[in-house]
């Protein structure tokens, strides 16, 4: 990392004793200042909270202790216990992965072209695998609700990790709590490890996501699927992550498990993206959003979203969708590539996705349709019937 | 509205014909003013005329526009039937009290009558005026107050700090729903004493704009600084920018979708710039990126908001502001035109962000404005929004109206 300036921190001394060290996980003084900013406002509450309950507080102490924290890595997430995603304000809690502007951003763009849906299902469906703090489901019951009263959704949040489900419960208790979640959505949370199949052994308390719907009766058909699994590779988390990342998010929710299977880094990363397309078959959802890392990934999911053939319609975008597109030297690609910024996610649907995301109707007759999805299963299984009969 | 005082400036002998002119000095040295400059009374007479010609349309047909013109004229009209009744009042009274057949019995009776109708003609003229000069479209909305430290380093931004504190306490006094919409200063609170890099105070009361709209310019300090060792008198200033806020609640959706209007922004002319994370971004990063930048394209215009973490907070608020800034911009140059052709025959300042309107004296605890020229001396009671401050803000106010009226005259006699 390049040392600091010492006219930055100069500077920034002169405004604030505390600046300096924000200095150093922030970068820039207006950054510095904002975190600054909220952090004194933080320490101020607490101060009074404990003051309240008779506790003895003293908020200038309180906030060299945050500040001290921030400048060793901790993000400002963890350390004030929140984070905005979208409208909404998230909990977060060591141990689960904050929530990104980008995330939220794909996912508004994706709730703000169903709320012009005119065919909207009388249900819909919002199936989110790998869901951490569950704030994608929280944000798409709270977006699409707002305008579409007349259409009453069923959202599932599934994870893997028990202290992630433990903070979605608490997240939608907060969110029902505040009044920001409608009657007409129905929001829950269950736990399943998304890479285990139906045929491995399946030990005690964790099952695949087929047993798990089964067993907690949740209907085995989803209308929009949404899913930001774990995408970075090995390689990639050394070299690309920042410090505070590595040192205070979970890794299990950043890298996939190392793969049985001998596999390249890049394959290592794209771990979840095969299991989370045929999943998104079985549950014959009609859109499909996957988040990636980058454009490279963002072409590789397309590509085997292609080679399922069961989509009408493959497009990527980038971190800012609803922007204009970006204009540089267009490089040749076989999907539409949608927004500004980096590549972000993977945008696929079929059957009435595409009147829904207002693409049109499908060129594909709805027999033709299940004749596809039935073929694409009919391909797959055997090739999992092969695994399973080489075990024997 | 206070008496007289704007027919003893300078400026306004200068704009006025000799006829006029004398006229005036003479009753500069009475109490009030019983005529009506010439010009404005013509005017006033052809505003008659025309409401009449308005009345005759009216009753062949309704149109809208034509009763919405009729009710604007009316207040001037009955002004006019009033001043015109008392001063052919006051003519008769005059002529009987210097008629020497007049008994003296009679002729003391006038004299108490004149009195009276002449302080009856003393407000009939005033609210003649006033009904003549035009209301500022904008003075019904509410406004946004920004404050900026200029020169003077952070004495300046203390200063800007202490302003703040002002206008807060004068809401809160006198009821004003305010609201900071943008907070910067190194360390979140609202402490005196915090230099101040930039607020923005949202007055959500209704003819907020009409009450502020005076506060805008450079307010000048002269004190000797806290951080100041040889106790040495500095001057520093901070400015002060007012704008009309159109929010949703005040004029209606139809205001920001209306290409007419001057709150109409095309989104497409406006980059929207989100500070996205370094590098990857995405699980790659984990720094709080909530600011927004918006910078419209045409006039290059930018606003940019980060005080929330809340990324939509800012944009909604980026986009207030744009709004707002981009109207003044363009009511501006509109007025621009008018304000030329005024300023060649009255020599009107006009009033904007650079004009140095105000200064804070803490060695003599004092006051003054250099527009209304009014000096007050309870400083400390001006800096807490106290009612000191209202005197001052009200004269600047008769000031701008006094302006709006030279204008007026200044218009009419050059239509001549
Ligand atoms: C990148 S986080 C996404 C969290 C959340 N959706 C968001 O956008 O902030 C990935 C999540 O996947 C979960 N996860 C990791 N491996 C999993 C698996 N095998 N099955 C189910 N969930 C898994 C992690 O616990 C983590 O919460």
């Amino acid at each position: 990392m390049p040392r600091l300036a010492t006219s930055l921190l100069r500077e920034a001394y002169a405004i604030h004793p505390c600046l300096p060290l924000l200095l150093r996980p922030c970068r820039d003084l207006q950054a510095a200042r904002n975190e600054l900013r909220w952090l004194c406002e933080h320490a101020g509450k607490v101060a009074r909270l404990r003051r309240a309950k008779g506790r003895d507080a003293d908020p200038k102490q309180l906030l060299k202790r945050l500040v001290q924290e921030r400048a060793a890595g901790k993000p400002l997430q963890y350390l004030l216990g929140t984070e905005f995603f979208g409208d909404l304000e998230i909990r977060c809690q060591p141990g689960v992965l904050i929530p990104r502007q980008e995330t939220a951003a794909s996912v508004m763009h994706l709730t703000r072209l169903l709320r012009a849906a005119l065919d909207l299902p009388p249900e819909l469906r919002v199936l989110d695998l790998c869901t951490g703090t569950g704030c994608i489901p929280l944000l798409i019951a709270d977006e699409l609700t707002r305008c579409r009263q007349d259409v009453q959704l069923r959202l599932l949040g599934v994870d893997v990790s028990d202290k992630a489900l433990r903070l979605a419960q608490y997240n939608l208790h907060q969110t029902q709590r505040k009044g920001r979640l409608s009657d007409t959505a129905k929001v829950a949370f269950i736990h399943a490890d998304l890479l285990m199949e139906p045929f491995d052994v399946q030990p005690a308390q964790t099952l695949c996501l087929k047993k798990a719907m089964n067993y907690s009766r949740v209907p085995p058909f989803w209308d929009v699927f949404v899913s930001n699994p774990p995408y970075i590779s090995p390689a990639a988390y050394w070299k690309t992550t920042t410090r505070s990342v590595r040192g205070f998010e979970p890794k299990l929710a950043l890298v996939p498990p190392l793969p049985a299977d001998p596999a390249t880094d890049t394959e290592h990363g794209d771990i979840f993206y095969p299991h989370l397309l045929a999943m998104a078959r079985d549950v014959e959802a009609k859109i499909v959003l996957l988040e990636v890392a980058d454009l490279a990934q963002a072409g590789r999911v397309a590509e085997m979203a292609q080679n399922m053939a069961i989509f009408d319609g493959i497009e990527i975008w980038r971190d800012q969708p609803d922007q204009p597109a970006e204009e540089r030297g267009a490089q040749p690609s076989r999907f539409p590539i949608i927004g500004q910024g980096n590549g972000r996610s993977v945008l696929c649907w079929r059957a009435r996705g595409g009147s829904w995301l207002g693409k049109g109707p499908s060129p594909v007759s709805p027999l033709d349709d299940a004749r596809r999805l039935w073929e694409s299963h009919r391909v797959s299984s055997s090739f999992f019937d092969f695994k399973f009969n080489s075990r024997l | 509205m206070r008496a007289t005082p704007w027919i003893c400036r300078p400026c306004l002998s200068r704009i006025a014909r000799p006829a006029i002119r004398r006229q005036l000095r003479f009753q500069s040295s009475a109490a009030a003013a019983e005529t009506i400059a010439p010009a404005l009374l013509s005017r006033a007479r052809t505003i008659a005329l025309e409401h009449e010609r308005l009345n005759e349309k009216l009753a062949n047909g309704f149109d809208s526009k034509s009763a919405k013109k009729l009710g604007e004229y009316s207040v001037i009209v009955r002004a006019l039937k009033e001043w015109e009744a008392a001063s052919e009042a006051a003519a008769e009274l005059t002529t009987l009290i210097h008629d020497s057949s007049t008994d003296t019995e009679l002729r003391d009776l006038a004299a108490d009558d004149l009195d009276a109708t002449r302080t009856q003609l003393v407000n009939a003229s005033q609210a003649l005026t006033t009904s003549l000069v035009p209301i500022h479209p904008f003075a019904h909305l509410p406004c946004l107050v920004e404050i900026r430290p200029g020169a003077g380093g952070s004495e300046a931004a203390i200063f800007a700090g202490d302003l703040l504190r002002m206008y807060q306490a004068f809401c809160s006094r006198n009821s004003l729903r305010a609201t900071l919409l943008k907070f910067e200063n190194a360390d979140g609170t609202t402490e005196a004493g915090v230099p101040l890099s930039e607020a923005i105070l949202e007055i959500e009361s209704e003819n907020a704009y009409g009450i502020f709209r005076c506060e805008a310019g450079v307010h000048r300090v002269q004190r000797v600084p806290a951080t100041e060792t040889k106790g040495r008198t500095h001057t520093s200033a901070a400015s002060v920018l007012v704008l009309p806020s159109l929010n949703e609640n005040a004029a209606g959706e139809e205001d920001f979708e209306n290409p007419e209007s001057d709150y109409y922004v095309d989104p497409k002319e406006v980059r929207v710039e989100i500070m996205r994370a370094r590098g990857a971004g995405g699980q790659h990063v984990n720094t709080t990126d909530s600011a927004v930048r918006l910078t419209h394209m045409p006039t290059m215009t930018m606003v940019s908001m980060q005080d929330s973490r809340s990324q939509p907070k800012n944009k909604e608020k980026a986009w207030k502001l744009l709004r707002s800034r981009l109207a003044q911009a363009r009511r501006e140059k509109r007025e621009e035109e008018m304000v030329n052709i005024r300023r060649s025959v009255v020599g009107v300042a006009k009033m904007g962000r650079g004009d140095k309107v105000r200064t804070y004296n803490w060695g003599q605890q004092r006051v003054t404005d250099h527009r209304s020229g009014i000096t007050v001396h309870d400083l400390d009671d001006v800096m807490q929004g106290g009612q000191t401050l209202d005197t001052v803000m009200e004269s600047v106010r008769n000031w701008l109206m006094e302006r709006d009226v030279e204008a007026l005259i200044a218009e009419e006699s050059s239509r001549k």
